[in-house]
Protein backbone atom coordinates (compact mmCIF):
# COMPACT_ATOMS: atom_id res chain seq x y z
CA UNK A 1 0.00 0.00 0.00
CA UNK A 2 2.89 1.90 0.49
CA UNK A 3 6.31 2.05 -1.76
CA UNK A 4 9.27 4.69 -1.72
CA UNK A 5 11.63 4.31 -4.33
CA UNK A 6 14.90 6.03 -4.25
CA UNK A 7 13.81 8.57 -2.62
CA UNK A 8 15.37 11.80 -1.71
CA UNK A 9 15.14 15.27 -0.34
CA UNK A 10 16.60 18.59 -0.34
CA UNK A 11 15.44 20.92 1.42
CA UNK A 12 15.86 24.87 -0.45
CA UNK A 13 18.52 25.82 2.51
CA UNK A 14 20.43 22.39 0.77
CA UNK A 15 19.76 20.21 3.92
CA UNK A 16 20.06 16.54 2.56
CA UNK A 17 17.15 15.61 5.13
CA UNK A 18 16.43 12.13 3.31
CA UNK A 19 18.58 9.96 0.50
CA UNK A 20 17.57 7.27 -1.47
CA UNK A 21 14.78 6.19 0.72
CA UNK A 22 13.36 2.42 -0.78
CA UNK A 23 10.70 1.09 1.32
CA UNK A 24 7.38 -1.20 1.09
CA UNK A 25 5.31 -1.46 3.71
CA UNK A 26 1.67 -3.94 3.14
CA UNK A 27 -1.58 -3.17 4.02
CA UNK A 28 -2.14 -3.65 7.86
CA UNK A 29 1.35 -3.89 8.65
CA UNK A 30 2.28 -1.67 11.99
CA UNK A 31 5.80 -0.11 11.86
CA UNK A 32 7.91 1.93 13.47
CA UNK A 33 10.29 4.52 12.63
CA UNK A 34 13.05 5.60 14.64
CA UNK A 35 16.17 7.66 14.55
CA UNK A 36 18.11 10.32 16.34
CA UNK A 37 17.11 13.88 16.15
CA UNK A 38 17.66 15.49 12.70
CA UNK A 39 17.66 11.94 10.79
CA UNK A 40 14.83 12.36 8.59
CA UNK A 41 11.85 11.03 10.16
CA UNK A 42 9.22 14.20 10.16
CA UNK A 43 10.30 14.65 6.32
CA UNK A 44 9.74 11.60 5.38
CA UNK A 45 6.46 11.76 7.29
CA UNK A 46 5.57 15.10 5.20
CA UNK A 47 6.32 13.61 2.09
CA UNK A 48 3.78 10.88 2.09
CA UNK A 49 1.01 13.32 3.65
CA UNK A 50 1.77 15.41 0.47
CA UNK A 51 3.18 18.29 2.49
CA UNK A 52 6.95 18.15 0.82
CA UNK A 53 7.59 17.28 -2.79
CA UNK A 54 10.37 14.47 -3.30
CA UNK A 55 13.35 16.15 -4.79
CA UNK A 56 13.78 12.79 -6.78
CA UNK A 57 12.62 9.79 -6.47
CA UNK A 58 8.90 8.35 -6.23
CA UNK A 59 6.58 8.22 -3.36
CA UNK A 60 3.66 5.69 -4.22
CA UNK A 61 0.31 5.52 -1.71
CA UNK A 62 -2.89 3.38 -2.38
CA UNK A 63 -1.38 3.44 -6.06
CA UNK A 64 -1.64 7.26 -6.00
CA UNK A 65 2.10 9.36 -7.25
CA UNK A 66 1.71 11.64 -3.61
CA UNK A 67 4.44 13.82 -5.26
CA UNK A 68 2.78 14.44 -8.64
CA UNK A 69 -0.57 15.39 -7.09
CA UNK A 70 -1.92 18.72 -8.00
CA UNK A 71 -1.90 21.12 -5.51
CA UNK A 72 -6.21 20.89 -5.19
CA UNK A 73 -6.18 17.08 -5.19
CA UNK A 74 -3.63 16.71 -2.44
CA UNK A 75 -6.79 17.34 0.18
CA UNK A 76 -8.68 14.68 -1.62
CA UNK A 77 -5.91 12.38 -1.42
CA UNK A 78 -5.57 12.90 2.19
CA UNK A 79 -8.87 11.77 2.85
CA UNK A 80 -7.59 8.50 2.61
CA UNK A 81 -4.73 9.05 5.20
CA UNK A 82 -4.97 10.09 8.80
CA UNK A 83 -2.02 12.22 10.34
CA UNK A 84 -1.26 13.03 13.93
CA UNK A 85 1.54 15.53 13.36
CA UNK A 86 4.37 16.08 16.37
CA UNK A 87 2.80 19.68 16.24
CA UNK A 88 -0.86 18.85 16.52
CA UNK A 89 -1.82 21.16 14.14
CA UNK A 90 -5.89 21.84 15.60
CA UNK A 91 -7.37 24.33 15.65
CA UNK A 92 -7.42 27.30 18.43
CA UNK A 93 -10.67 28.77 17.08
CA UNK A 94 -12.68 25.63 17.39
CA UNK A 95 -13.73 23.15 20.84
CA UNK A 96 -12.38 19.77 20.82
CA UNK A 97 -15.61 18.06 19.41
CA UNK A 98 -15.88 20.24 16.06
CA UNK A 99 -11.81 19.53 15.62
CA UNK A 100 -12.67 16.45 15.11
CA UNK A 101 -16.30 16.77 13.42
CA UNK A 102 -14.36 19.07 11.19
CA UNK A 103 -12.26 16.21 9.61
CA UNK A 104 -15.94 14.75 9.16
CA UNK A 105 -17.99 17.90 7.82
CA UNK A 106 -15.03 18.51 4.79
CA UNK A 107 -15.99 15.49 3.66
CA UNK A 108 -19.74 16.48 3.80
CA UNK A 109 -21.11 13.42 5.98
CA UNK A 110 -24.46 14.29 7.38
CA UNK A 111 -24.70 15.37 10.82
CA UNK A 112 -26.13 12.95 12.98
CA UNK A 113 -23.22 10.54 11.42
CA UNK A 114 -20.55 13.28 12.28
CA UNK A 115 -21.77 13.76 15.79
CA UNK A 116 -22.08 9.56 16.58
CA UNK A 117 -18.35 9.11 14.68
CA UNK A 118 -17.14 12.34 16.89
CA UNK A 119 -18.33 10.85 20.51
CA UNK A 120 -16.91 7.23 19.09
CA UNK A 121 -13.30 8.22 19.22
CA UNK A 122 -13.42 10.96 21.84
CA UNK A 123 -14.54 7.97 23.87
CA UNK A 124 -11.66 5.77 22.02
CA UNK A 125 -9.18 8.17 23.48
CA UNK A 126 -10.52 8.86 26.57
CA UNK A 127 -11.40 12.45 26.43
CA UNK A 128 -15.52 12.10 26.75
CA UNK A 129 -15.67 14.61 28.75
CA UNK A 130 -13.56 17.39 26.90
CA UNK A 131 -15.63 18.21 23.66
CA UNK A 132 -16.27 21.60 24.69
CA UNK A 133 -13.07 22.92 25.95
CA UNK A 134 -10.56 24.96 23.28
CA UNK A 135 -7.15 23.51 22.51
CA UNK A 136 -5.45 25.78 24.87
CA UNK A 137 -7.26 24.62 27.63
CA UNK A 138 -5.69 21.11 27.08
CA UNK A 139 -2.70 20.01 28.17
CA UNK A 140 -0.01 18.79 25.74
CA UNK A 141 -1.05 15.27 26.49
CA UNK A 142 -4.50 15.85 25.71
CA UNK A 143 -4.24 17.59 22.82
CA UNK A 144 -2.02 14.78 21.00
CA UNK A 145 -4.89 12.50 22.12
CA UNK A 146 -7.69 15.24 20.15
CA UNK A 147 -5.23 14.89 17.42
CA UNK A 148 -5.09 11.47 17.36
CA UNK A 149 -8.77 10.99 17.59
CA UNK A 150 -9.05 13.81 14.78
CA UNK A 151 -6.76 11.38 12.55
CA UNK A 152 -8.97 8.58 13.35
CA UNK A 153 -12.06 9.80 12.73
CA UNK A 154 -12.91 9.23 8.98
CA UNK A 155 -11.71 5.53 9.32
CA UNK A 156 -8.35 5.91 7.59
CA UNK A 157 -6.55 3.28 5.42
CA UNK A 158 -3.09 4.31 6.57
CA UNK A 159 -2.35 6.38 10.11
CA UNK A 160 0.64 8.46 10.40
CA UNK A 161 1.66 9.56 13.66
CA UNK A 162 4.69 11.34 14.35
CA UNK A 163 5.37 10.84 18.28
CA UNK A 164 2.00 10.48 19.42
CA UNK A 165 3.73 9.91 23.12
CA UNK A 166 5.79 12.01 23.11
CA UNK A 167 3.99 14.61 25.69
CA UNK A 168 2.35 11.18 27.00
CA UNK A 169 3.79 9.81 30.26
CA UNK A 170 3.86 5.90 30.31
CA UNK A 171 0.88 4.85 31.70
CA UNK A 172 -0.53 7.26 29.09
CA UNK A 173 1.56 6.14 26.37
CA UNK A 174 0.76 2.17 27.15
CA UNK A 175 -3.56 3.20 26.52
CA UNK A 176 -2.88 4.90 23.15
CA UNK A 177 -0.21 2.49 21.76
CA UNK A 178 -2.98 0.12 23.33
CA UNK A 179 -5.20 1.85 21.48
CA UNK A 180 -3.52 2.21 18.27
CA UNK A 181 -3.02 -1.78 17.97
CA UNK A 182 -6.32 -2.36 18.31
CA UNK A 183 -7.19 0.09 15.41
CA UNK A 184 -4.74 -1.92 13.76
CA UNK A 185 -6.09 -5.04 14.61
CA UNK A 186 -10.05 -3.95 14.28
CA UNK A 187 -10.05 -1.94 11.15
CA UNK A 188 -6.64 -3.46 9.55
CA UNK A 189 -6.03 0.14 9.61
CA UNK A 190 -1.97 0.35 8.14
CA UNK A 191 0.08 2.45 11.17
CA UNK A 192 3.17 4.19 10.56
CA UNK A 193 4.65 5.52 13.95
CA UNK A 194 7.37 7.74 14.51
CA UNK A 195 9.09 7.55 18.17
CA UNK A 196 12.05 8.42 20.22
CA UNK A 197 10.44 6.01 22.93
CA UNK A 198 13.29 3.28 23.12
CA UNK A 199 11.01 1.33 26.33
CA UNK A 200 7.61 1.56 24.46
CA UNK A 201 9.68 -0.07 21.18
CA UNK A 202 10.93 -2.79 23.05
CA UNK A 203 7.54 -4.00 24.95
CA UNK A 204 5.64 -3.70 22.24
CA UNK A 205 7.85 -5.28 19.21
CA UNK A 206 6.87 -4.04 15.94
CA UNK A 207 8.81 -4.19 12.47
CA UNK A 208 11.55 -1.10 13.65
CA UNK A 209 12.47 0.75 10.60
CA UNK A 210 15.69 3.54 11.91
CA UNK A 211 16.58 6.53 9.79
CA UNK A 212 20.01 7.65 9.90
CA UNK A 213 21.02 11.33 8.49
CA UNK A 214 18.56 10.33 5.65
CA UNK A 215 19.31 6.52 4.96
CA UNK A 216 17.93 3.48 6.53
CA UNK A 217 20.00 2.28 8.70
CA UNK A 218 17.95 -0.94 9.41
CA UNK A 219 15.15 -2.43 8.80
CA UNK A 220 13.58 -5.40 11.39
CA UNK A 221 11.09 -7.20 11.52
CA UNK A 222 9.83 -7.54 15.24
CA UNK A 223 13.20 -5.43 15.92
CA UNK A 224 13.37 -3.27 18.85
CA UNK A 225 15.46 -0.22 19.42
CA UNK B 1 -29.41 18.48 -3.73
CA UNK B 2 -29.38 17.48 0.25
CA UNK B 3 -25.46 17.12 -0.19
CA UNK B 4 -25.32 20.85 -1.24
CA UNK B 5 -27.89 22.24 0.96
CA UNK B 6 -25.77 20.54 3.73
CA UNK B 7 -22.47 21.96 2.36
CA UNK B 8 -24.19 25.64 1.75
CA UNK B 9 -25.65 25.61 5.09
CA UNK B 10 -22.48 24.55 6.95
CA UNK B 11 -20.73 27.48 4.90
CA UNK B 12 -22.80 30.50 6.02
CA UNK B 13 -22.73 28.73 9.67
CA UNK B 14 -18.87 28.88 9.53
CA UNK B 15 -19.03 32.81 8.41
CA UNK B 16 -20.86 33.70 10.77
CA UNK B 17 -19.28 32.37 13.65
CA UNK B 18 -15.84 33.57 11.69
CA UNK B 19 -16.81 37.22 12.06
CA UNK B 20 -17.68 36.47 15.66
CA UNK B 21 -14.64 34.23 16.55
CA UNK B 22 -12.43 37.06 15.08
CA UNK B 23 -14.13 39.56 16.68
CA UNK B 24 -11.03 42.17 17.13
CA UNK B 25 -10.21 41.57 13.55
CA UNK B 26 -13.78 41.67 12.23
CA UNK B 27 -14.06 45.15 13.72
CA UNK B 28 -10.80 46.38 12.27
CA UNK B 29 -12.43 45.22 8.71
CA UNK B 30 -15.49 46.42 9.44
CA UNK B 31 -14.03 49.58 10.74
CA UNK B 32 -12.05 50.21 7.49
CA UNK B 33 -15.51 49.41 4.86
CA UNK B 34 -17.20 52.08 7.22
CA UNK B 35 -14.25 54.99 6.57
CA UNK B 36 -14.15 54.09 2.94
CA UNK B 37 -17.97 53.66 1.70
CA UNK B 38 -18.27 56.75 3.51
CA UNK B 39 -15.21 58.87 1.96
CA UNK B 40 -17.16 56.93 -1.57
CA UNK B 41 -20.20 57.99 -0.61
CA UNK B 42 -19.89 61.94 -0.13
CA UNK B 43 -18.06 62.15 -3.19
CA UNK B 44 -21.09 59.72 -4.98
CA UNK B 45 -23.65 62.04 -3.56
CA UNK B 46 -21.77 65.29 -5.11
CA UNK B 47 -20.36 64.19 -8.41
CA UNK B 48 -24.23 62.43 -9.39
CA UNK B 49 -25.27 65.55 -8.43
CA UNK B 50 -22.71 67.76 -10.28
CA UNK B 51 -23.70 65.92 -13.65
CA UNK B 52 -27.24 66.17 -13.55
CA UNK B 53 -26.81 69.48 -12.85
CA UNK B 54 -24.40 69.39 -15.95
CA UNK B 55 -27.06 68.04 -17.91
CA UNK B 56 -29.69 70.21 -17.03
CA UNK B 57 -28.00 73.06 -17.88
CA UNK B 58 -26.79 71.64 -20.89
CA UNK B 59 -29.89 71.07 -21.93
CA UNK B 60 -31.17 74.41 -21.41
CA UNK B 61 -28.38 75.98 -23.26
CA UNK B 62 -30.10 75.97 -27.02
CA UNK B 63 -29.75 78.11 -30.02
CA UNK B 64 -31.82 80.37 -31.53
CA UNK B 65 -31.66 80.99 -35.49
CA UNK B 66 -33.31 84.33 -36.51
CA UNK B 67 -34.54 83.44 -40.50
CA UNK B 68 -33.85 87.18 -42.41
CA UNK B 69 -36.66 88.65 -44.21
CA UNK B 70 -35.67 88.22 -47.11
CA UNK B 71 -35.59 84.11 -47.20
CA UNK B 72 -39.06 83.04 -45.97
CA UNK B 73 -40.01 81.04 -48.66
CA UNK B 74 -40.61 77.46 -48.36
CA UNK B 75 -37.55 76.09 -50.40
CA UNK B 76 -35.23 78.65 -48.18
CA UNK B 77 -36.45 77.78 -45.10
CA UNK B 78 -36.03 73.98 -46.11
CA UNK B 79 -32.68 74.61 -47.47
CA UNK B 80 -31.63 76.50 -43.61
CA UNK B 81 -33.15 73.48 -41.97
CA UNK B 82 -31.13 70.70 -43.97
CA UNK B 83 -27.95 72.66 -43.87
CA UNK B 84 -28.09 73.53 -40.01
CA UNK B 85 -28.80 69.77 -39.44
CA UNK B 86 -25.58 68.75 -41.51
CA UNK B 87 -23.23 71.14 -38.92
CA UNK B 88 -21.60 68.37 -36.24
CA UNK B 89 -23.08 68.16 -32.89
CA UNK B 90 -26.64 69.59 -34.10
CA UNK B 91 -29.01 66.86 -32.61
CA UNK B 92 -32.56 68.57 -33.77
CA UNK B 93 -33.62 71.02 -36.20
CA UNK B 94 -36.96 72.59 -35.06
CA UNK B 95 -38.76 75.37 -37.36
CA UNK B 96 -41.06 77.81 -35.26
CA UNK B 97 -43.37 80.41 -37.47
CA UNK B 98 -42.94 83.37 -36.77
CA UNK B 99 -46.76 83.35 -36.01
CA UNK B 100 -45.62 80.76 -33.18
CA UNK B 101 -42.97 83.74 -32.35
CA UNK B 102 -45.32 86.72 -32.19
CA UNK B 103 -47.81 84.47 -29.69
CA UNK B 104 -45.46 82.79 -27.45
CA UNK B 105 -43.73 86.05 -27.18
CA UNK B 106 -47.41 88.13 -26.31
CA UNK B 107 -48.07 84.93 -24.22
CA UNK B 108 -44.76 85.73 -22.10
CA UNK B 109 -46.09 89.12 -20.71
CA UNK B 110 -49.89 88.04 -20.93
CA UNK B 111 -51.98 90.05 -18.50
CA UNK B 112 -54.83 92.37 -19.02
CA UNK B 113 -52.42 94.95 -19.60
CA UNK B 114 -50.54 93.61 -22.24
CA UNK B 115 -53.27 92.13 -24.20
CA UNK B 116 -54.89 95.49 -24.43
CA UNK B 117 -51.26 96.95 -25.10
CA UNK B 118 -50.44 93.88 -28.25
CA UNK B 119 -54.44 93.92 -29.09
CA UNK B 120 -54.52 96.78 -32.24
CA UNK B 121 -51.25 94.95 -33.25
CA UNK B 122 -51.94 91.60 -33.87
CA UNK B 123 -51.98 92.05 -37.62
CA UNK B 124 -48.46 93.83 -37.69
CA UNK B 125 -46.16 91.15 -36.75
CA UNK B 126 -42.85 92.05 -36.61
CA UNK B 127 -41.18 88.56 -35.61
CA UNK B 128 -39.15 86.41 -38.06
CA UNK B 129 -39.22 83.33 -38.38
CA UNK B 130 -36.82 81.22 -36.50
CA UNK B 131 -35.04 77.77 -36.08
CA UNK B 132 -34.22 76.27 -32.33
CA UNK B 133 -31.32 74.23 -32.11
CA UNK B 134 -30.63 71.68 -29.84
CA UNK B 135 -27.13 70.62 -29.42
CA UNK B 136 -25.92 67.22 -28.36
CA UNK B 137 -23.88 69.29 -25.48
CA UNK B 138 -22.71 72.69 -24.01
CA UNK B 139 -19.22 72.04 -25.17
CA UNK B 140 -19.64 72.99 -28.83
CA UNK B 141 -21.69 75.85 -28.35
CA UNK B 142 -20.12 78.64 -29.40
CA UNK B 143 -18.60 76.70 -32.73
CA UNK B 144 -22.08 75.81 -33.64
CA UNK B 145 -23.54 79.15 -33.78
CA UNK B 146 -20.61 80.36 -35.45
CA UNK B 147 -21.83 77.73 -38.27
CA UNK B 148 -25.21 78.41 -38.26
CA UNK B 149 -24.57 81.63 -38.62
CA UNK B 150 -23.00 81.44 -41.66
CA UNK B 151 -25.93 79.44 -43.66
CA UNK B 152 -27.37 81.72 -46.41
CA UNK B 153 -30.32 83.73 -44.76
CA UNK B 154 -29.80 83.84 -41.03
CA UNK B 155 -29.74 86.87 -39.75
CA UNK B 156 -28.83 86.32 -36.37
CA UNK B 157 -28.16 83.83 -33.81
CA UNK B 158 -28.64 84.29 -30.08
CA UNK B 159 -27.90 81.58 -27.34
CA UNK B 160 -26.67 81.97 -23.51
CA UNK B 161 -23.87 83.36 -24.67
CA UNK B 162 -19.87 83.13 -23.40
CA UNK B 163 -21.45 83.44 -19.48
CA UNK B 164 -23.37 80.03 -19.98
CA UNK B 165 -20.64 78.60 -21.85
CA UNK B 166 -18.21 78.89 -19.33
CA UNK B 167 -21.09 77.61 -17.10
CA UNK B 168 -21.33 74.34 -18.74
CA UNK B 169 -17.30 74.14 -19.40
CA UNK B 170 -17.03 74.92 -15.68
CA UNK B 171 -19.48 72.11 -14.69
CA UNK B 172 -18.07 69.94 -17.07
CA UNK B 173 -14.15 70.09 -15.48
CA UNK B 174 -15.90 69.39 -11.83
CA UNK B 175 -18.03 66.70 -13.29
CA UNK B 176 -15.60 64.90 -14.63
CA UNK B 177 -12.89 65.78 -11.69
CA UNK B 178 -15.76 64.73 -9.40
CA UNK B 179 -15.98 60.93 -11.55
CA UNK B 180 -11.69 60.66 -11.31
CA UNK B 181 -12.14 61.64 -7.54
CA UNK B 182 -14.73 58.92 -6.64
CA UNK B 183 -12.85 56.57 -9.14
CA UNK B 184 -9.65 57.11 -7.11
CA UNK B 185 -11.07 57.18 -3.77
CA UNK B 186 -12.96 54.00 -4.44
CA UNK B 187 -9.40 52.35 -5.58
CA UNK B 188 -7.74 53.72 -2.65
CA UNK B 189 -10.25 52.45 -0.43
CA UNK B 190 -10.75 49.06 -1.72
CA UNK B 191 -6.90 48.33 -1.88
CA UNK B 192 -7.56 49.90 1.97
CA UNK B 193 -9.82 46.84 2.42
CA UNK B 194 -8.51 44.60 0.93
CA UNK B 195 -4.85 45.04 2.62
CA UNK B 196 -7.03 45.02 6.02
CA UNK B 197 -8.70 41.71 5.33
CA UNK B 198 -5.32 40.33 3.83
CA UNK B 199 -4.10 40.76 7.21
CA UNK B 200 -6.60 39.56 9.55
CA UNK B 201 -6.70 36.54 6.96
CA UNK B 202 -2.57 36.14 7.65
CA UNK B 203 -3.15 35.64 10.95
CA UNK B 204 -5.35 32.52 9.91
CA UNK B 205 -2.67 31.17 7.71
CA UNK B 206 -2.16 28.33 10.11
CA UNK B 207 -5.49 27.58 9.71
CA UNK B 208 -6.04 27.00 6.33
CA UNK B 209 -2.93 25.11 6.28
CA UNK B 210 -4.95 22.72 9.35
CA UNK B 211 -7.99 22.80 6.96
CA UNK B 212 -5.71 21.40 4.13
CA UNK B 213 -4.44 18.66 6.76
CA UNK B 214 -7.59 17.19 7.48
CA UNK B 215 -8.60 16.84 3.32
CA UNK B 216 -10.29 20.25 2.98
CA UNK B 217 -10.42 21.15 -0.63
CA UNK B 218 -9.59 24.94 -1.66
CA UNK B 219 -13.11 25.58 -2.63
CA UNK B 220 -14.26 24.16 0.82
CA UNK B 221 -11.70 26.28 2.77
CA UNK B 222 -12.26 29.64 0.68
CA UNK B 223 -16.35 29.76 0.98
CA UNK B 224 -16.50 30.42 4.76
CA UNK B 225 -13.50 33.31 4.31
CA UNK B 226 -15.51 34.46 1.44
CA UNK B 227 -18.82 34.44 3.12
CA UNK B 228 -17.43 35.98 6.36
CA UNK B 229 -15.66 39.19 4.17
CA UNK B 230 -19.24 39.90 2.24
CA UNK B 231 -20.95 40.09 5.99
CA UNK B 232 -17.96 42.23 6.91
CA UNK B 233 -18.73 44.08 4.06
CA UNK B 234 -22.43 44.19 4.82
CA UNK B 235 -22.00 45.34 7.98
CA UNK B 236 -19.41 48.23 7.00
CA UNK B 237 -22.09 49.63 4.76
CA UNK B 238 -24.69 49.81 7.46
CA UNK B 239 -23.24 52.95 9.09
CA UNK B 240 -22.41 54.92 5.77
CA UNK B 241 -25.95 53.94 4.18
CA UNK B 242 -27.55 54.92 7.08
CA UNK B 243 -25.70 58.46 7.16
CA UNK B 244 -25.73 59.19 3.30
CA UNK B 245 -29.36 58.40 2.83
CA UNK B 246 -30.75 60.23 6.12
CA UNK B 247 -28.08 62.91 5.59
CA UNK B 248 -28.95 63.72 1.90
CA UNK B 249 -32.93 63.99 2.95
CA UNK B 250 -31.62 66.16 5.50
CA UNK B 251 -29.75 68.33 3.54
CA UNK B 252 -32.48 68.30 0.43
CA UNK B 253 -34.89 69.57 2.76
CA UNK B 254 -32.90 72.02 4.51
CA UNK B 255 -31.89 73.85 1.07
CA UNK B 256 -35.34 73.59 -0.35
CA UNK B 257 -34.13 71.03 -3.25
CA UNK B 258 -31.76 73.82 -4.63
CA UNK B 259 -27.95 73.96 -4.51
CA UNK B 260 -26.53 77.66 -4.37
CA UNK B 261 -28.55 79.26 -6.82
CA UNK B 262 -32.29 77.83 -8.27
CA UNK B 263 -30.45 77.21 -11.34
CA UNK B 264 -28.64 74.31 -9.58
CA UNK B 265 -31.63 71.28 -8.78
CA UNK B 266 -30.30 69.27 -6.37
CA UNK B 267 -31.97 65.17 -7.56
CA UNK B 268 -34.73 64.49 -5.53
CA UNK B 269 -34.32 62.01 -2.34
CA UNK B 270 -36.61 59.67 -4.17
CA UNK B 271 -35.71 57.42 -5.72
CA UNK B 272 -31.66 58.42 -5.58
CA UNK B 273 -31.50 57.11 -2.22
CA UNK B 274 -32.44 53.51 -2.97
CA UNK B 275 -29.12 53.71 -5.85
CA UNK B 276 -27.12 55.27 -2.90
CA UNK B 277 -28.18 52.27 -0.81
CA UNK B 278 -27.49 49.98 -3.69
CA UNK B 279 -24.04 51.55 -4.49
CA UNK B 280 -22.45 51.48 -1.45
CA UNK B 281 -23.75 48.18 0.21
CA UNK B 282 -23.12 46.93 -3.28
CA UNK B 283 -19.63 47.92 -2.94
CA UNK B 284 -19.24 46.82 0.39
CA UNK B 285 -20.29 43.21 -0.35
CA UNK B 286 -18.50 43.17 -3.78
CA UNK B 287 -15.26 44.24 -1.91
CA UNK B 288 -15.31 41.92 1.07
CA UNK B 289 -15.85 38.90 -1.06
CA UNK B 290 -13.24 39.74 -3.71
CA UNK B 291 -10.78 40.83 -0.57
CA UNK B 292 -11.27 37.69 0.76
CA UNK B 293 -11.19 35.36 -1.79
CA UNK B 294 -8.14 36.66 -3.02
CA UNK B 295 -6.69 36.82 0.12
CA UNK B 296 -7.42 33.40 1.16
CA UNK B 297 -6.25 32.10 -2.47
CA UNK B 298 -3.05 33.63 -1.63
CA UNK B 299 -2.34 31.39 1.77
CA UNK B 300 -3.93 28.43 0.21
CA UNK B 301 -0.59 28.42 -2.68
CA UNK B 302 1.62 29.10 0.49
CA UNK B 303 0.80 25.45 1.51
CA UNK B 304 0.71 22.05 -0.28
N1 LIG C 1 11.28 23.04 6.15
C1 LIG C 1 12.59 22.75 6.25
N2 LIG C 1 13.48 23.54 5.60
C2 LIG C 1 14.79 23.26 5.68
N3 LIG C 1 15.31 22.25 6.37
C3 LIG C 1 14.49 21.45 7.04
C4 LIG C 1 13.08 21.67 7.02
N4 LIG C 1 12.49 20.70 7.77
C5 LIG C 1 13.48 19.95 8.24
N5 LIG C 1 14.69 20.38 7.81
C6 LIG C 1 15.98 19.76 8.10
O1 LIG C 1 15.96 18.45 7.60
C7 LIG C 1 16.58 17.55 8.50
C8 LIG C 1 15.59 16.46 8.89
O2 LIG C 1 14.57 17.06 9.65
P1 LIG C 1 13.34 16.23 10.22
O3 LIG C 1 12.37 17.20 10.80
O4 LIG C 1 12.84 15.34 9.16
O5 LIG C 1 14.01 15.41 11.39
P2 LIG C 1 13.34 14.42 12.46
O6 LIG C 1 13.95 13.10 12.24
O7 LIG C 1 11.87 14.51 12.41
O8 LIG C 1 13.85 15.06 13.82
P3 LIG C 1 13.10 15.09 15.25
O9 LIG C 1 13.32 13.76 15.85
O10 LIG C 1 13.81 16.17 15.99
O11 LIG C 1 11.68 15.43 14.99
C9 LIG C 1 17.04 18.38 9.67
O12 LIG C 1 18.41 18.67 9.48
C10 LIG C 1 16.25 19.65 9.58
O13 LIG C 1 16.99 20.73 10.05
MG1 LIG D 1 10.34 15.17 13.64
Amino acid sequence: MLELKKLSKTYKNGVKALNGINLTISQGEFVYIIGSTGSGKSTLIKIIDGEEVPTSGRCEVIGINVGKLKHSKVPIYRRNIGVVFQDFRLLEAKTVFENIAFALEVINAPKSLIRKRVREVMNLVGLDDKGHSFPNQLSGGQQQRVAIARALANRPMLLIADEPTGNLDPEMSNDIMTLLEKINREEQTTILMVTHDRELVNRHLKRTITLDSGHIKSDVLGGGY
Amino acid sequence: MANFFRRVTRHLKEGFWGVIRHGSMSISSISAVTITLLIIGVFLIFSINVDNITKDIEESVAIVAIVSFDYEEQTELDRIETSAKAISGVNDVIFSSKDQEWEYYQNLYETEETAAIFGPFQDVNPMHHAFQIEIENGDKIEEIATGIEAIDGIDSVEYGGASAVMLVSALNSIRYGGFVLVMAVSALAIFLIANTIKLTIYARHKEIGIMRNVGATNGYIRSPFVIEGMIIGFIGAIIPVTLCVFGYIYVYDLLGGVFLTEMFVMIPPHPFVLLLVAILSGTGILVGLVGSFFSVTKYLRWKR
